[in-house]
């Protein structure tokens, strides 16, 4: 384990250097490629700007967040254990999941404006479709002998919902979050840059136009640095509770 | 005079896989005479599905060689060698005709002779009604007769079979058991046959190898005395609970 | 049970497309912010028959099927290779998740920084946003591989070619067309994201410069056009992946 972080470490050090050293040799045009120094001077000179930005933008993240999480989870769960609600919900939730969301930007837009209103709705819509079929599914495939022998167990409704399909749903649910919530952070980040007045996409935007790759390349980091961070942590919820299952597969 | 159509001499396996070499089968030796039905019974987790895919070619021994029908093993001979393996292997997206016509098929053999062939053998093992249902839409005894029927169809001299039966409930393993003897009769193929239940063995065999457990040594050779053809009755008679007993005995006894 | 499962379908969209033409008729709301169902496929109507609209509607196109037709064959050898020779797929498969796992949107200005806004950058972009999905599917398809028939195959003499062709092909293909459907999906979000947000022509620009001008009503029916089409594509792409894998559905439902 420790081995594996090592050789991880070195790899990435390795590959910032070769970045760098890239970069200095002049292949490739510094527009296109920015340097570690050119970036590190980029938070040197502007480095509070792109944090009061990032809040702005972490803040439309974590409204889109909960609202896709509630309504994803709502809907997925409520559809999965209704069976003919979910025969109905299923197909077509898969079905408007193959519309390139991006496309109804402008109409927010329109509708409430350029401010953080218009990223909160496109991230939460475009987090609730993966969400929503995972938690469905999630319910969906479970063996219907498990409700069969808690009730044999005595176990009310309420019971039976809540302390045996939810926690065996829970894992695929935590799978869908985990993809649906690496879509909230890049959809609100990327409408930023799209049409906007703030966010760390509204900055990766401007300075493009400007030819500043090197702040290009800060807004682009600072964005994968809370998808990767929080795709992370939903890995680990994942293989927490989701740990009964790799052991099943294991004594099989 | 029979003659020695499965000749296996000093057969020895190693696997390593990692450091510590794992040794699946000790210098095993024996014949198998021409229309004989023989088994092979050991312990699960033995060499011996290890040594019946090194008798089709399919994997190298370490030391040792085989010989089939006068000619050394190298690699697969289908001409001369069926098999029927135990989980059926049937391709999913095939039909059982299609199934039972795939090893033609591989050869390019005209479609019309293969498709005669098939059902002639698809006919042979009672499935002429199922020949265009998928291995999904059939039971486990079904689907383990298309691969006996697939295993025949390119009229080999020699049948290996590596537990066909394993996988089925007791009525049917024992139903299938009867069904193979005929159809053993009906055609005198040389066919050896693996199993870990003693009970099959005897039941189906002119002569029961036994083997050890891992690393697999062939513990004896056992002529089956029991007329043929062979009844349901015949198990409980006192030469069957002998043979039982003896093969039990030689396999608990070799594990020390 | 499909039957009903279907006709509740047709009933939900019927009836969302009616509320939108009554709220809107009857000025519940805005009708300049939502004109009524009829008016957009009025102008869909004339869409249609306009020359202009249909160039950007071929350029859209022209982008989206070049870098599928690009991106499939790359991504499937090399799914294929890590499948295959599982030491590199033990290194490489990590990153590819990594990478899976970061929408690809997010590179976008890097891209113009490279390539321009013209046609080559579009095509770019939607190669890279095709490639992933389908090389993690068709990994996922290669390792699906039941070695039993392998072995079984190779001791009817089947030669490595036609262990390839009978064996590989027909057990990997309903995988990997699942990764070319979702491909194709990001695809098409890739060159379309590429166009609202730099470009000359298609239909994402037009899309972006309606929402712009407070064309609501060109803006619905661009929408309403480009959605149609990608759920029809969508669906007859799942047709083919139910046909190639009927035989993989029923052995699991056994």
């Amino acid at each position: 384990m420790s081995r594996t972080q090592a050789v991880r470490i070195g790899g990435l050090a390795a590959a910032l250097l070769a970045w760098e050293g890239v970069s200095r040799l002049g292949w490739i045009s510094p527009i296109i490629l920015a340097s570690p120094s050119a970036v590190l001077a980029a938070i040197r000179a502007d480095g509070g700007v792109f944090l009061q930005a990032f809040e702005v933008t972490l803040a439309e993240i974590a409204i889109a967040i909960a609202l896709a999480w509630s309504l994803g989870i709502g809907v997925g769960v409520a559809a999965g254990s209704l069976p003919r609600l979910g025969a109905t919900a299923g197909p077509l939730l898969s079905s408007l999941f193959a519309i390139p969301l991006i496309i109804l930007y402008p109409l927010f837009v329109a509708w409430v404006g350029m401010g953080p209103a218009s990223k909160i709705l496109f991230g939460a819509a475009s987090g609730f479709f993966p969400i929503a079929l995972n938690a469905l599914s999630g319910v969906r495939c479970l063996d219907p002998r498990f409700a069969l022998v808690a009730r044999g167990m005595g176990a009310t409704t309420g019971q039976i919902f809540f302390k045996v399909l939810l926690p065996l749903a829970l894992p695929a649910i935590i799978s869908g979050l985990r993809v649906g919530t690496s879509l909230i952070i890049i959809g609100v980040v990327v409408t930023e840059m799209l049409a906007s007045v703030g966010g760390v996409g509204f900055l990766i935007s401007y300075h493009r136009t400007m030819f500043n790759t090197g702040h290009v390349y800060l807004g682009i980091f600072l964005a994968l640095l809370a998808a990767l961070l929080v795709n992370r942590g939903l890995s680990h919820l994942e293989e927490r509770f989701g740990r009964w299952r790799i052991l099943e597969q294991t004594r099989a | 005079m029979a003659r020695h159509v499965i000749e296996v001499r000093g057969l020895t396996k190693t696997y390593s896989p990692h450091r510590a070499p794992v040794r699946a089968l000790d210098r095993v030796s024996f014949t198998v005479d021409e229309g004989q039905f023989v088994t092979l019974v050991g312990p699960s987790g033995g060499g011996k599905s290890t040594l019946l895919l090194i008798l089709a070619g399919l994997v190298e021994s370490t030391t040792g060689e085989v010989w089939v029908d006068g000619e050394q093993v190298r690699g697969p001979v289908p001409e001369k060698i069926g098999i029927v393996f135990q989980d059926a292997t049937l391709l999913p997206w095939k039909t059982a005709l299609a199934n039972v016509e795939f090893p033609l098929d591989l050869r390019h053999v005209p479609r019309g002779v293969r498709r005669e062939r098939a059902l002639a053998l698809l006919e042979m093992v009672g499935l002429q009604d199922f020949a265009d249902r998928y291995p999904h839409e059939l039971s486990g005894g079904m689907r383990q007769r298309v691969a006996i029927a697939r295993g025949l169809v390119q009229d080999p001299r020699i049948v290996l079979m590596d537990e066909p039966f394993g996988a089925l409930d007791e009525q049917t393993r024992t139903k299938m058991g009867q069904e193979l003897l005929r159809i053993w009769e009906k055609t005198r193929k040389t066919i050896f046959f693996i199993t870990h239940s003693l009970t099959e063995a005897i039941y189906l065999s002119d002569v029961v190898l036994v083997m050890s457990p891992r690393p697999g040594r062939i513990l004896d050779v056992m002529p089956v005395d029991l007329p043929r053809p062979r009844r349901f009755e015949m198990m409980g008679s006192e030469a069957f609970g002998q043979a039982r007993n003896r093969i039990w005995k030689l396999i608990t006894e070799g594990e020390g | 049970m499909q039957r009903t499962a279907l006709a509740g379908q047709l009933l939900f969209v019927g009836a969302v497309l009616a509320g939108w033409e009554a709220v809107s008729q009857w000025r519940w709301v805005d009708p300049s912010l939502l004109p009524p169902f009829s008016a957009v496929i009025q102008i869909l109507w004339v869409f249609l028959r306009d020359g202009a609209f249909l160039a950007d509607l071929q350029v859209t196109g022209v982008e989206v099927l070049t870098a599928f037709v690009i991106a499939a064959p790359l991504a499937i050898s090399t799914g294929f290779l890590l499948g295959e020779k599982l030491h590199w797929g033990e290194v490489v498969n990590p990153v590819i998740h990594v990478v899976l796992a970061v929408p690809q949107s997010i590179f976008l200005p890097i891209f113009i920084l490279a390539f321009g806004i013209g046609f080559l950058e579009k095509v770019i972009f939607g190669i890279t946003h095709a490639y992933f999905v389908i090389v993690v599917n068709t990994v996922a398809a290669v390792r699906a591989i039941p070695a039993p028939l392998v072995v079984a195959a190779r001791s009817f003499g089947a030669t490595p070619v036609q262990i390839y062709t009978r064996i590989y092909l027909p057990a990997m293909l309903p995988l990997v067309v699942t990764g070319l459907r979702l491909g194709m999906i990001f695809n098409i979000i890739g060159v379309l994201l590429a166009e609202m947000y730099a470009s000359r022509h298609g239909i994402g620009r037009l899309i972006f410069s309606w929402g712009e001008a407070f064309q609501i009503r060109e803006l619905l029916a661009g929408i309403l056009l480009v959605s149609v089409a990608t759920i029809a594509l969508n669906e007859v792409m799942r047709l083919w992946e139910a046909r190639v894998g009927r035989w993989r559905s029923a052995t699991l439902g056994s």
